[in-house]
């Protein structure tokens, strides 16, 4: 029986929640079963944002997270919130910029956000980059059941740049599974 | 005249309702309406909250919802949306629909739901002992104002007018012949129709203002219509004017009617 | 059965609701419910079905009996200040006798409290909210497939007893998404109609703890309904027999056919020594400490009401008898544990774990209690 707990956790207007609810539904297009929360807050925008992703083989008695096998951080505000929460069995995903440079050596660092801006110019799609992270490092989901989470969950008219986005996260770890 | 016995429920008499109150004769005119217009009785459902006036509907021979106390629209808004093909019609007293259904009303009124509301306005709780209402001119003695009433009263017609309303009337308990005429015309408007109705309650308001039982209550309204007064809802009580002295008070019959869309709820495209 | 899909609990519930029937909805938005509104907007016109949103919880549920009366099946859902607001009309529904379903979202209260949080702090409001002596039925579902299930189980119950029922879940069970296979289809229940002619037609016709037929509005049967005290005629009285005899028939018309709306999930109690009671968010948590605990070698067993009322105590008090130690956890400051505690009492060692901080009780929580509190570990 495995459980694997992976929390997504950025800045509102990155993506974070939507990135989440695609990364469930991979799963269960992998033949897994999943689960996804998120926080819920008074704003719409802004502030810290997280998506709580559960991917198990057997039926998932316990939904929410419980400890975190694998945190990927997005913003700086979330790395202030949630790195100090992860257990000494966590991994954790950070992207460069909000990287401090104390970051301790098991973490892996990726240019999520700049990458998210080269192909979309703002950071919409960040959330996308950072599930072809995900997906590239870890194997978490399969490859092609993501890019169809990815294109059955984003709006039409942002079908192509999302799965670039998908694309583009994929080849920052190694390149091999893009 | 016809024989509106038919559209009782006989076998639920005696009926509730004191001596002198004028609320019968508002019944009487509503069923002859109602005859007058043909309606299938069997699609006539009429809704009610807490109150004298609310008790009416238990005697008539129509789908009758004797709801809570200021809820009538909602529930009216419901069994409407869900039958558009009944008649549906409120009946509802004063404190009822302007006190705690004041916002049930406004919002019925505002969504232009195809319905008719009868407010009986006695300018008085009734059924709870004689307790002052937001109609319940200034000066006058309720059990709850024993000095004289300090507050401003409503104008429920201008209220309703504001909150969009498209058919707004008020008439006397003392006419019915007109009142018959304005509640056909009120149930064959598309639309919100709301119409207060000046009724009395000798028992209390009448006793409490030691302005008489329930004859000299509708002669002095009978009297004070001459198209703009009705001393007993008017804005301040002054029981110590002659009959025929004005007051500035409201005006009766048809007030308002537009034409505007009625309100069916969200439901699929035909 | 369908593929697997990925829902919140607020979807489930309303594919729950149209796979029942549901045809009319009328709400208020509130947090953390409001998502059943927003979808029910989009798919009920596509059913036929009508949506209205009204001016507060009042009116909602006004406009959900009226509704109901017009032959619709109705439903509104809310979180606990609207529950509060729906307390009058919960006791109307009850005494009038017409079939309504409230869902409610909690969140941490009391008043505004925690909009956003999970919270089990309306368990009794549910079941003692209106005023007067009343029967209840309560569903308290614990994943986003038993929403759905439990959506269609408390319409059929509401049309089999014409009687409002309540599905109550938190706030994590409303917004967590799931994989979840929803079945092709459901067995639904319709209220029973009269046989007789109009002209023999008396609303509340019905034997000791009997459900009497209901036609609707507009169907050529012309009666009166009221919330108060009435008679076989549907007519006001104040005759205390027939107040009597109208009280207990509301109540015994459930409670004689508590086979039809009792339901309580065991997991691993055949040999436990320990059990934790829990239901909702709640239970998920028992469940997998349950399976932690037993790889550890604690004989620990999982109660878990899918109904919680009427509470179900035969049930109940069967578990407390077989173990040494039942853990009662709630996410609140006790409401239920005082019913086990009732059925309970002198059969086993009771021991709480309540919690009112908005987290939800996690797995690791209720594994340590089960370590701490005896059981099975030696």
């Amino acid at each position: 029986m495995s459980r694997n707990e992976i929390r997504i956790a950025g800045a509102g207007g990155q993506g974070v929640v939507t990135a989440g609810r695609i990364l469930a539904e991979a799963a269960i297009l992998s033949g897994s079963h999943a689960t996804h929360s998120q926080v819920y807050g008074p704003q719409s925008r802004g502030g810290a944002s997280r998506s709580d992703i559960v991917i198990a083989t057997e039926p998932i008695a316990f939904p929410l997270a419980d400890s975190i096998d694998l945190l990927f951080i997005l913003s700086s505000d979330a790395f202030a919130k949630y790195e100090p929460e992860l257990g000494p069995n966590g991994h954790l995903l950070v992207d460069t910029r909000c990287a401090p440079e104390s970051l301790n050596g098991s973490a892996t660092q990726y240019p999520v956000v700049d990458t998210a801006r080269a192909v979309s110019g703002g950071q919409l799609v960040t959330g996308v980059v950072a599930l072809g992270v995900l997906q590239a490092h870890t194997q978490c989901v399969e490859a092609e059941a993501l890019r169809q989470a990815v294109a059955a969950r984003v709006p039409v008219q942002h079908t192509k740049m999302n799965l670039e986005a998908l694309s583009a996260g994929m080849g920052l770890v190694g390149g091999e599974s893009s | 005249m016809s024989d509106v016995k038919t559209y009782l429920r006989e076998w639920a008499m005696p009926h509730v309702l004191c001596p002198g109150c004028a609320h019968g004769i508002v019944l009487r005119s509503f069923l002859e309406s109602v005859d007058q217009l043909q309606l299938d009785r069997d699609k006539v459902a009429m809704v009610a909250g807490i109150g004298c006036s609310s008790r009416l509907i238990g005697y008539v021979d129509f789908c009758t919802l004797h709801g809570t106390h200021g809820r009538a629209p909602a529930f009216a808004t419901g069994l409407k949306l869900a039958r558009p093909e009944l008649n549906v019609v409120v009946v509802t007293g004063d404190g009822d629909a302007l006190a705690i259904g004041g916002n049930h009303l406004i919002h019925a009124a505002r969504r232009n739901i195809d319905m008719t509301v009868l407010m009986l306005n006695n300018a008085i709780y009734g059924m709870t002992g004689g307790q002052a209402a937001p109609t319940t001119p200034e000066g006058a003695v309720a059990s709850t104002t024993p000095r004289g009433n300090t507050e401003p009263n409503f104008d429920a017609c201008k209220l309703l007018i504001g909150a969009g309303a498209s058919h707004v009337a008020r008439v006397l308990a003392v006419n019915p012949l007109e009142m018959t005429k304005i509640m056909a015309d009120a149930m064959t408007h598309p639309g919100f129709s709301f119409i207060e109705v000046i009724s009395d309650c000798p028992e209390y308001f009448g006793r409490y203002n030691k302005v008489g039982g329930g004859a000299e209550m509708l002669s002095w309204m009978a009297v004070r219509d001459e198209g703009i007064t009705i001393p007993l809802a008017s804005k301040k009580f002054v029981k110590t004017l002659p009959p025929s002295t004005p007051l500035p008070g409201m005006q009766t019959g048809v007030l308002h009617r537009e034409i505007r869309p009625v309100y069916s709820g969200v439901r699929g495209g035909q | 059965m369908s593929a697997a899909q990925l829902l919140q609990g607020n979807e489930a519930c309303v594919k729950g609701a149209l796979a029942a029937g549901c045809s009319f909805y009328g709400g208020y938005p509130i947090t953390p419910s409001s998502e059943i509104a927003e979808q029910m907007v989009r798919l009920l016109p596509k059913h036929g079905g009508v949506f209205i949103q009204m001016e507060d919880e009042i009116a909602s549920l006004a406009s959900v009996i009226g509704a109901s009366l017009a032959g619709s099946k109705a439903m509104t859902a809310t979180s606990g200040p609207g529950f509060s607001l729906m307390q009058e009309h919960i006791g109307y529904a009850t005494m009038t006798e017409v079939p309504c379903v409230i869902v409610n979202v909690m969140r941490g209260g009391p008043s505004t409290g925690l909009p956003t949080s999970p919270s089990q702090g309306d368990v009794m409001q549910a079941r003692w909210g209106t005023h007067g002596d009343h029967p209840a039925i309560v569903l308290a579902p614990a994943s986003v497939g038993e929403v759905f299930d439990l959506t269609v189980k408390a319409f059929n119950l509401a049309e089999r007893f014409r009687t409002p029922v309540i599905l109550l879940y938190d706030e994590v069970i409303g917004h967590t998404r799931e994989s979840v296979v929803l079945p092709e289809s459901v067995d639904v229940i319709d209220r029973t109609q009269p046989t007789v002619e109009p002209a023999d037609f008396w609303p509340k016709d019905a034997a000791p703890a009997g459900v009497p037929p209901m036609p609707a509005f507009g169907d050529g049967y012309r009666f009166h309904v009221t919330g108060l005290i009435h008679d076989h005629r549907g007519f006001p009285t104040t005759d205390g027999d027939i107040a009597e005899a109208l009280i207990t028939r509301l109540h015994d018309k459930i409670e004689e056919n508590l086979d039809e709306v009792t339901d309580v999930e065991t997991f691993m109690m055949d040999d436990a020594e320990l059990a934790i009671f829990a239901y909702g968010i709640v239970g998920r948590s028992a469940h997998e400490a349950v399976l932690r605990a037993r790889e550890a070698g604690i004989k620990a067993g999982l109660v878990r009401p899918l109904t919680i009322w009427p509470f179900p105590a035969a049930e109940v008090a069967a578990a407390a008898r077989q173990v040494d130690t039942m853990i009662v956890a709630e996410m609140n400051l006790g409401q239920l544990i005082g019913e086990v505690e009732r059925v309970a009492a002198g059969e086993t060692k009771i021991v709480s774990y309540l919690r009112v901080d908005g987290e939800p009780i996690t797995p690791t929580v209720l594994l340590d209690l089960c370590v701490s509190g005896g059981g099975g570990s030696s």
